[in-house]
């Protein structure tokens, strides 16, 4: 048994199993994902095709490698097969509405999973509330912030920002500002680029840090960039733990075990959690009570309120964050 | 004398039809228009015992709607191929123009997601692009799509006429450069909120079938199927115009004999320049009516289309068809063919639940088979014309 049919697997199953098991009967369902590139993605992935398989539905996986025309043709070939239900992980929002369309006009119940279409009004949508959440975790980071920061000096705040094609990124861009906001007389605030790529961030952050050394807040729309970060800051200085001369107050998104790493060592004080597993449970079991009622254009926004993790309430909560316990089960020796 | 007139002679050279031996039956049919078809058909006929799916009419739908535009940006590859050229830039091309039709048309616009873009305020506005709403609007729009391809396409002709640059650079620059003026313009967002008409384009039925009895009054949408399409039709158009221009002219011969030999076209009268030029034009105006169906098809302009293995797909389809990398040999009813078969090894791998890499790693194999195959024909032709 691997790490997440211990855990995740488990909890979705003996959680989500009176429901699953109750199905009809044994379901097909096409899961159709963007790429697995990061954690989020590897560990949603694992959740929902482990859940429905041990619960004897049959999972035709796709995975469209980032290509958003190759993923509407995937879902075309699937509902060729005769798939009973979708499920996707778009490109993006638009090409989500036109998948979510497709599926529709062919009379196949479609979910998609966190990353949401630009129009949410067609398909079972499970998203985290990515402003509120982002919000909580930037709050905490300003706080540190300011209280650090002598007199009434500006400050200045660093926001690496997703690709804003991805409503996701727009939300947490969104709860960025909400955050600064309360506080606008104190920072100036600049934007970093990352189009939810490694390599782009890693380049424009380079150029903004270059640009501007002084950061006192910096906030990641994706976790999965915290290597990236540490990658900018350490050598020159700028990666330090929390109390130690030179700490940036550091705040991210999605609540992957490399954050959970990070927090507990120190050197990041903030992350916005999704509920991974709320959200492919919702997605699995909103996907089958329609197939097992026959309905085929289900409409339905499932919020996930997520929470933010920091330094403040990490020995109460630390279980509740995904990337904890995989991060427990010894996810980053693998 | 061209390769194809010794592929038609071919036959004639062969003893009675009595006599004919295996091996030249074999030859003939490596050597024939229809080889490519009857591997696809007997591909099909293969896997359909193993894969239902495969001949039910929802699946024969999809692999016609994906046909159509990569046959639309093939074809142009082919005039490409024909004079031993390469066009890398052809998926660039795609991103840019679908960039440009979007921006013009687009009903609205959401400047929360645009605002940053340097086309903000300039073209696109909350309330959409100029052309939006406006009676020829779209029309205007594949205009602009199409000069801005007839651009690019005649800046790489005229770097390889006129400068001898060499094809591959030139088009591997346009391919980087274009690409990157794609994502700045709209600083790499999709520009959605399309007009019907234009998506219908795309993805619009002209004639749906139902195959089945009357029974019930009213028909399961998923049992109706997409018969004829506008992008069948565009795609169809295409290839008829490319297939009079490149086999039934004296352009088309030109095209031919450059690829052959360029240096004997010279001396022979050919205005290769002025050819060279005007194939990569048709090169990129083909990309864009493909960045048209794209686009259409995915209800958004991209400036992220035509990237990854897009150029395989492309380059692949016409070589699988038989148009040689050398130069020379190439015809529409062969891309065509290579397109068909193209597109069904990808949906059969998906039907056989192959993930995306090895779907790849197959159609990469699959190239290479082609291409070792049109060298097989290339000396099949050869010895047949001794």
């Amino acid at each position: 048994m691997n790490l997440l049919t211990k855990t995740t697997a488990a909890a979705l199953v003996a959680a989500a199993g009176a429901t699953l098991g109750g199905q009809a009967s044994a379901a097909t369902i096409c899961f159709a994902f963007q790429d697995l590139e990061t954690e989020f993605w590897v560990a949603g992935h694992k959740a929902i095709t482990t859940t429905l398989t041990e619960a004897g539905h049959t999972v035709i996986e796709r995975n469209a490698n980032e290509d958003a025309n190759r993923q509407l043709e995937q879902v075309r070939d699937c509902i060729a097969q005769g798939v009973d239900g979708i499920i996707i992980i778009p490109q993006d929002g638009e090409s989500a509405v036109t998948i979510v369309g497709e599926a529709q006009d062919a009379d196949v119940p479609i979910a998609v999973f966190n990353r949401p279409p630009t129009d949410l009004s067609r398909g079972i949508i499970v998203v985290a509330d990515n402003a509120t959440i982002a919000e909580a975790a930037t709050d905490y980071v300003v706080e540190e912030a300011l209280a650090k920061a002598s007199g009434d000096a500006k400050l200045n705040a660093l926001i690496i920002v997703g690709d804003l094609g991805d409503p996701n990124a727009v939300g947490r861009k969104d709860g960025f500002y909400a955050a600064i906001n309360k506080h606008a007389d104190r920072f100036n605030v600049i934007e970093v680029a990352s189009e939810w790529d490694a390599a782009t961030a890693l380049a424009n952050l380079e150029a903004a840090v270059t640009a501007t050394p002084d950061i006192d807040v910096m906030f990641t729309s994706s976790d999965f960039l915290f290597p990236t970060i540490r990658s900018v800051l350490e050598p020159r200085g700028m990666w330090k733990k929390t109390g130690e001369e030179g700490h940036i107050p550091l705040a991210g998104l999605d609540g992957d075990a490399t954050a959970c790493q990070l927090i507990k060592d120190g050197y990041v004080s903030a992350t916005g959690v999704q509920d991974l597993y709320f959200e492919a449970e919702s997605a699995m079991n909103a996907i089958l009570a329609a197939i097992d009622a026959g309905e085929t254009q289900p409409n339905q926004v499932i919020p996930d309120p997520g929470f933010a993790l920091t330094q403040s309430n990490l020995a109460e909560r630390e279980m509740d964050m995904w990337g904890c316990v995989l991060l427990s089960e010894g996810f980053l020796n693998k | 004398m061209s390769s194809l007139s010794a592929r038609k002679s071919a036959p004639a050279r062969t003893p009675a039809p009595s006599r004919r031996t295996l091996s030249d039956r074999a030859t003939d049919l490596i050597l024939s228009d229809y080889f490519v078809l009857y591997m696809s058909l007997a591909y099909v006929a293969a896997l359909a015992p193993f894969l239902p799916t495969l001949l039910a009419p929802g699946n024969v739908v999809n692999v016609l709607s994906n046909m159509w535009p990569l046959l639309v940006v093939a074809i142009g590859q082919t005039f490409v191929l024909a004079i031993a050229g390469i066009d890398l830039s052809q998926g660039s091309v795609v991103a840019l123009t679908s960039v440009v039709g979007a921006m013009l048309i687009t009903t609205a616009a959401d400047p929360s997601v645009l605002s940053k873009a340097p086309i903000w305020g300039v073209v696109v506005t909350e309330a959409g692009g100029p052309l939006a709403g406006m009676t020829g609007g779209i029309l205007l729009a594949i205009l602009a799509m199409l000069i801005v391809a007839a651009l690019v396409g005649l800046l790489n002709g005229a770097a390889i006429a006129a400068l001898n640059m060499p094809a591959f650079m030139v088009t591997l620059v346009s391919m980087i450069t274009i690409s990157a003026f794609a994502i700045w313009l709209t600083q790499s967002e999709n520009i959605a909120q399309l007009p019907d008409p234009y998506v219908q384009l795309g993805k619009g039925d002209i004639v749906s079938v139902y195959i089945g009895a009357k029974a019930e009054s009213q028909l399961p949408r998923r049992e109706v199927y997409s018969f004829v399409t506008y992008a069948m039709v565009i795609a169809l158009s295409v290839a008829v115009a490319a297939h009079i221009l490149l086999n039934r002219t004296v352009f088309g011969r030109w095209v031919l004999s450059i690829g052959l030999n360029r240096k004997a076209a010279e001396i022979s009268g050919v205005p290769v320049r002025r050819v060279i030029v005007a194939v990569y034009v048709i090169s990129a105006l083909c990309a864009a009516i493909g960045a048209l169906l794209y686009s259409a098809r995915l209800e958004a302009g991209r400036p992220t289309l035509g990237e990854g293995t897009f150029l395989l797909d492309v380059i692949g389809a016409a070589v699988i068809g038989g148009t040689s990398l050398f130069g020379g040999k190439a015809k529409i009813v062969w891309t065509f063919f290579g397109v068909l078969f193209f597109v069904l090894l990808s949906n059969t791998l998906n039907l056989m639940n192959l993930s995306s890499f090895q779907v790849d790693m197959v159609k990469g194999g699959v190239i290479l088979g082609a291409a070792l195959l049109d060298v097989l024909r290339t000396r099949l032709m050869r010895e047949t014309r001794r």
